[in-house]
């Protein structure tokens, strides 16, 4: 059984090792021995270059035999060879422990993502949120772990060339520590605003890039082509470019300081050691190797303190930020039985719904989008939902499908509360077509077989095909069923939109359930083909229930009930001819559209 | 007239030098020569501080055998020093200044990228090879400038210092200087094999990393999201998604166990030269030919000399030639031709001309409009209509010479559309577009983006929005024409009917004497339905108008009407004319009148005989 590895708790540094550790423990390890012997190696090369050195002034006064010398020698090439070849084990280990962690890490993560509550998916700030924290998260854990062996080797490094430095000359390991501490102190605080400032101007940027979006896309070309706007956006887009990049350039001069200064402290510092170093040299406490050595590590130092220390610690900061991140998405809610397959269609009978006096408002949102709703709806009955956008049609069908539950009142499915019942009936209860519905990028015959995905099978997918027409097009395609569509599958061919709204349809045919959902079926089709659907929709209708979401009255017609919405209420209910008489709304709407045919 | 571009030239190295060079150059020629400058002094004094670590240990030792004064060796230590610091601080000029100066240039070459795209054939954008050295011509822009300046840095900084380390070791011991050519050999070797090996493995990955990708998004999507999950698709998805991972990371293990033996032969070739000079150097300091100070100071320099190598040879190189793609795009790009013209005004009243016009799309077989031959009066409003896919979008853009026709010609007032620049030619027009874009900007912009140079106040703004339907005190607009109108920079969400009047208006606001409304497919309920007709009506009362109807309820607005099929006029003549033929017209109108109009004609029956039972005597 997999370790779960996001879990619903705080996020902390130590997660960048515990992670890895879980997926791969050996790995892992193996890693982090790395980390910490190639950090002992500069120090370790003081101790052999003394040795060497030592050595070679001993061979030439008399002193010492010269196959003395290959000792130190010895040393001396095997550090060579190891920081040289243990790149490329450490390669297959990180590429290994990245695999590794894709199969299990972010594979859990694009699970928890599905079981999300459908609130979050729509609300805005809580959709970047996820996008930030889900945006290459094995990346994310191997840097966050890699930061953190950089910064320990920094670590081991330092107090590794300190414990040779002390062993040597006691006094001088105290001046150092008083000394980089505060160096590392400061590099901290600097990561930190280094990060809090980049974020600013990143903001600025995006207005930016935004702007440079309008005048190389292909989306805009006609309105950038015949309103000519290219010149007045290139104007804005340099303003808010030159914006950024001031606000960049501060924070990139300020970091360049930070991180320079700090290497020219060490520049100071090591002279100073060393300088300090020529009292016990002249008294011979250190030999000249021992001198040279420590002489070299503190230089190298420098080195390493100028860049790594501050790009360690910028790093550090970003991770913290991450893991605030993590910490926030690993406590979203989830819906319970999100990723369960539907039930088999005989286990549950669809006889009415009703709504009593449902009231709900988006959460976070302050306007009620259905107010006392009232609705009864019968089986094997075709119904039709008319009325102005934003009345709460679509909305209806959300709670319908049990994406929202915090609505009040009650809806009452075979008398039961639509709550009560798992995500897994609601999935072989429903059937549904939405106004953005999903062009899947797969094999035409599983675009259509999804409907049902307890049973696939070519030879209804072909009868559902034919009965919407789309047999006659799947001719054209090269492999017929089989061809892929879209372009992310090798040979992959695209439909036009009103292909892509049959294949929509066809799903919808397929799937076994006994409610059927279409939210404007027809709005990518032509008249033509908006008649055929109409036409035929009486014929594959029988013994199923069907509500239209549509605003083509036209075929509103077809219902046996027509139900007015308007202001998140039910305000007509009837037969096409029953409302006519009325002369209500739904009268006025189909006179409406009918006054530009007559 | 357009042509087709030679986006397929590919460009040598040399060729890319040549046309580069001058480019960035001129673009910023202080900063380049300040830059090459302090380069050069990087590149030597990281040479000197060797020199300097090896003159203080030279003393150190002397100093230590009780040979010579402090003195001495507190000088050399301070020379030592100087030279660090000298060292660190050249080190950050040099790497901060091309970081922070380069984003400068990169504004201003961005700028004249912009412009040229302006003046680009539209055309263009629908051509696949065009559109990849359109869409790559920024970044490519970008890899150009990093190009020329590694290439200054490898004459004015790795040079100098290899020149210096290499006349430093000359000095030591003439033999020395092999170690140069002993580093380059194994980061040459490495190199070339990169280049060969690892490309061609990373193509055949790419396309498994975009399925990856793709599968994972049917499940997390905002897209997908909903569907995917009634559908109970997790499974189905996952399965694809695990499998395609599996191959993905086989192909990925494959190429990385590939070039990493490799690279460790190159590693081992590297130890090898790291071991030679190392030995030479012991050789020497064994024989007393060079100083133990000097022995200290160049093994430590070894590390340095290699990594630097490394860098200029095998990561400055790499990104280069890894670059070259894109910066071929990008000088393609520059060469890309500019719709031109001869003619500077346009007239103002004329009729809009057709004859024979045929045109195909880039990369396509089939004619998407052909032969088509007719006159636009001016004044008069037009409806086209068609089928989906007859030809309705591309027949609009050749009329107002967005596209020009690839056989025959169009005429507006007389003048031919080929020989009108740009700007001229789109004077007087304006549209409301079936894909209208919704801008991430204020309302007012969203208006007035329609018509830059239009000099405007409030007032004008208030009849365009009174046109359009657009209540800019309402409550959606809290802050009225100031108020944003996208999520995303914290503004407001409008609905879609709201960005269709919103569009409409925009339309109005731009000054026109041709308008071009394309009926919104988008699904809009009824009412909003007939208020974009009435727009539409209003618009095109005193304006030449051209409707493109998808529903046909608008034709009652046109005057005349144009019926596409496949490509081709098949009827053109009014309303009624066309409707007494029984052809394309009549077939399209039944079609959806048939579920408003039967209805009628019952209301009418029924209405008749009620009518005639009132004749009834009241007393039967």
């Amino acid at each position: 059984m997999e370790a779960s590895l996001v879990q619903n708790r705080k996020y902390k540094f130590y997660d960048f090792v515990l992670t890895p550790l879980k997926v791969s423990p050996i790995l892992t390890l193996i890693k982090i021995f790395n980390q910490v012997l190639l950090s002992l190696i500069p120090a370790l090369r003081i101790l052999v270059t003394a040795d060497f050195i030592d050595t070679a002034m001993k061979i030439f006064s008399g002193e010492a035999a010269r196959v003395e010398i290959y000792r130190p020698l010895v040393y001396f090439m095997l550090f060579i060879a190891y920081a040289n070849l243990n790149n490329h084990l450490m390669n297959f280990v990180n590429l290994k422990l990245e695999m590794n962690l894709n199969r299990a890490y972010r594979s859990q993560i694009a699970e928890k993502r599905a079981k999300l509550e459908y609130r979050h998916i729509e609300d805005n700030d809580t959709w970047d949120l996820i996008s930030r924290t889900c945006q290459d998260p094995v990346g994310r854990i191997l840097g966050g772990f890699n930061n953190l062996l950089s910064a320990a080797g920094i670590v081991i490094q330092v107090f590794s060339i300190l414990s040779v430095l002390v062993a040597q000359v006691p006094w001088a390991g105290v001046t150092i520590v008083l000394i980089s501490v505060p160096l590392f102190a400061l590099a901290i605080k600097g990561g930190k605003a280094t990060y809090k400032a980049s974020v600013e101007a990143e903001k600025h940027m995006r207005r930016a890039n935004y702007l440079q979006s309008l005048l190389q896309s292909r989306e805009n070309v006609e309105e950038r082509a015949l309103f000519g706007y290219v010149d007045s956006v290139n104007e804005k887009w340099l303003g808010k470019y030159e914006e950024s990049r001031i606000i960049n350039t501060k924070v990139r001069l300020k970091y360049f300081i930070r991180m320079k200064g700090s290497s020219l402290i060490t520049v100071f510092l090591s002279i100073a050691i060393t300088g300090v170093l020529l009292a016990p040299l002249s008294q011979g406490i250190i030999t000249v190797g021992m001198f040279m050595g420590l002489v070299i590590g503190t230089l190298n130092l420098i080195q390493m303190m100028s860049w790594q220390l501050a790009w360690t610690m910028s790093e550090l900061a970003r991770n913290r930020e991450y893991l605030k991140d993590l910490t926030k998405f690993s406590e979203l809610s989830e819906t319970d039985g999100a990723l369960e397959l539907p039930v088999d269609k005989n286990s549950v009978v669809f006889e009415n719904i009703e709504f009593r006096n449902v009231s709900f408002k988006y959460p976070g949102t302050d306007r009620y989008i259905l107010k006392n709703f009232n609705l009864r709806l019968e089986k094997d009955l075709h119904y039709a939902f008319v009325g102005i956008n934003g009345a709460g049609k679509t909305t209806v069908t959300k709670l319908l499908t049990g994406l929202y539950d915090n609505y009040e009142g009650e809806i009452l499915l075979n008398g039961r509360e639509l709550r009560t019942y798992s995500q897994a009936e609601l999935k072989a209860l429903f059937a549904v077509v939405y106004q953005d519905f999903a062009k899947y990028y797969i094999p035409l015959k599983d675009n259509i077989a999804l409907g049902n995905v307890l049973n696939f099978n070519d030879q209804e997918v072909q009868q559902v095909a034919s009965i919407i027409g789309l047999d006659e097009e799947v001719k054209d395609l090269p492999m017929g069923y089989d061809t892929p569509l879209g372009k992310i599958i090798e040979g992959g061919v695209d439909l036009s939109g009103g292909q892509w709204q049959k294949v929509a349809i066809a799903r919808a045919l397929y799937n076994p359930a006994q409610i059927r959902i279409l939210d404007e079926p027809t709005a990518a089709l032509d008249p033509v083909a908006e008649s055929n659907i109409y036409e035929m929709f009486g014929r594959i209708s029988k013994g199923k229930s069907t509500i239209f979401i549509t605003h083509r009255l036209g075929a509103a017609k077809l219902a046996d009930q027509i139900i007015v919405i308007d202001d998140g209420q039910v305000k007509e209910q009837g037969t096409h001819d029953e409302l006519l008489k009325l002369g209500g709304i739904y009268a006025e709407m189909f006179e409406a559209q009918r006054s530009w045919y007559k | 007239m357009s042509e087709k571009s030679p986006s397929k030239k590919k460009l040598g190295f040399v060729g890319v030098v040549k046309r580069l060079v001058p480019i960035v150059v001129r673009a910023t020629p202080v900063f380049f020569i300040s830059f090459s400058v302090l380069a050069i002094l990087h590149g030597v004094s990281w040479g000197f501080e060797t020199m300097m670590q090896q003159r203080f240990f030279d003393a150190a030792t002397v100093f230590a055998q009780g040979e010579s004064t402090i003195r001495s060796v507190l000088v050399a230590l301070a020379f030592l020093g100087g030279a660090n610091i000298l060292c660190q601080v050249l080190n950050g000029v040099v790497n901060f200044v091309p970081e922070v100066l380069g984003q400068k240039v990169i504004g201003r070459l961005s700028k004249g990228i912009h412009e040229k795209m302006a003046r680009l054939d539209p055309k263009c954008f629908e051509d696949t090879d065009v559109l990849d050295d359109i869409n790559k011509a920024l970044q490519g822009q970008n890899n150009a400038l990093w190009f020329v300046f590694m290439l200054c840095a490898i004459f004015t900084f790795y040079v100098p210092y290899f020149i210096f380390m290499g006349w430093y070791l000359f000095t030591l011991k003439p033999i020395l200087v092999i170690s140069i050519v002993i580093i380059f050999i194994p980061a040459f070797l490495t190199q070339i094999v990169r280049t060969k090996v690892f490309a061609k493995l990373e193509d055949k990955s790419a396309p498994k990393r975009r399925e990856f990708d793709y599968y994972e998004s049917c499940i997390v999507s905002r897209e997908y999201f909903k569907e995917t999950r009634l559908l109970g698709g997790y499974k189905y998805f996952k399965k694809l998604y695990l499998d395609t991972l599996d191959t993905l990371q086989k192909l990925k293990f494959q190429a990385t166990l590939k070039t990493n033996l490799l690279e460790l032969l190159m590693s081992f070739l590297t130890v090898l030269g790291f071991s030679t000079i190392f030995l030479m150097l012991f050789d020497a300091v064994m024989k007393g030919e060079i100083t133990v100070g000097a022995f200290a100071a160049v093994t430590n320099s070894i590390g340095l000399l290699y990594s630097i190598m490394e860098e200029v040879v095998c990561r400055h190189a790499g990104q280069m030639a890894q670059s070259m793609g894109s910066i071929t795009n990008y000088l393609n790009f520059l060469d890309l031709e500019e719709r031109q013209g001869k003619v500077q005004e346009v007239p103002q009243l004329g009729d809009v001309v057709l004859e024979g016009v045929s045109f195909k799309y880039p990369g396509s077989e089939k004619y998407a409009v052909k032969d088509v031959s007719f006159t636009l009066k001016h004044g008069e409003t037009l409806a086209i209509v068609g089928e989906n896919g007859s030809g309705k979008s591309t027949l609009i853009r050749l009329l107002t010479g967005i596209y020009l026709p690839d056989e025959g010609r169009v005429t507006i007032g007389g003048v031919d559309t080929r020989d009108l620049p740009l700007d001229a030619l789109y004077r007087n027009t304006s549209a409301v577009f079936q894909k209208y874009q919704r801008y991430l900007m204020t309302l007012e912009d969203n208006i007035t983006i329609s018509d830059a140079k239009k000099t405007f106040d409030d007032l004008a703004l208030d009849d365009a929005c009174r046109k359009a339907g657009v209540d800019s005190n309402g409550r959606s607009f809290p802050e009225g024409y100031k108020t944003m109108l996208s999520r995303e920079f914290d503004g407001v969400d409008l609905s879609g009917g709201q960005w269709q009047r919103v569009a409409i208006a925009r339309g109005f606001f731009r000054d026109h004497q041709l308008i071009i409304l394309d009926e919104p497919t988008a699904a809009i309920d009824p009412y909003e339905e007939t208020r974009v007709y009435n727009r539409f009506a209003e618009i095109s009362k005193d304006k030449t108008a051209v409707i493109v109807t998808h529903r046909l309820g608008s034709v009652k607005l046109a005057d005349r009407i144009v019926v596409l099929k496949d490509g081709k006029v098949v009827q053109v003549g009014t309303h009624d004319e066309l409707i007494a033929r029984s052809g394309e017209y009549h077939r399209l109108y039944k079609s959806q009148e048939k579920w408003y109009v039967e209805d009628a004609e019952k209301k009418k029956m029924t209405e008749e005989l009620a009518d005639s039972s009132n004749l009834q005597p009241s007393f039967a």
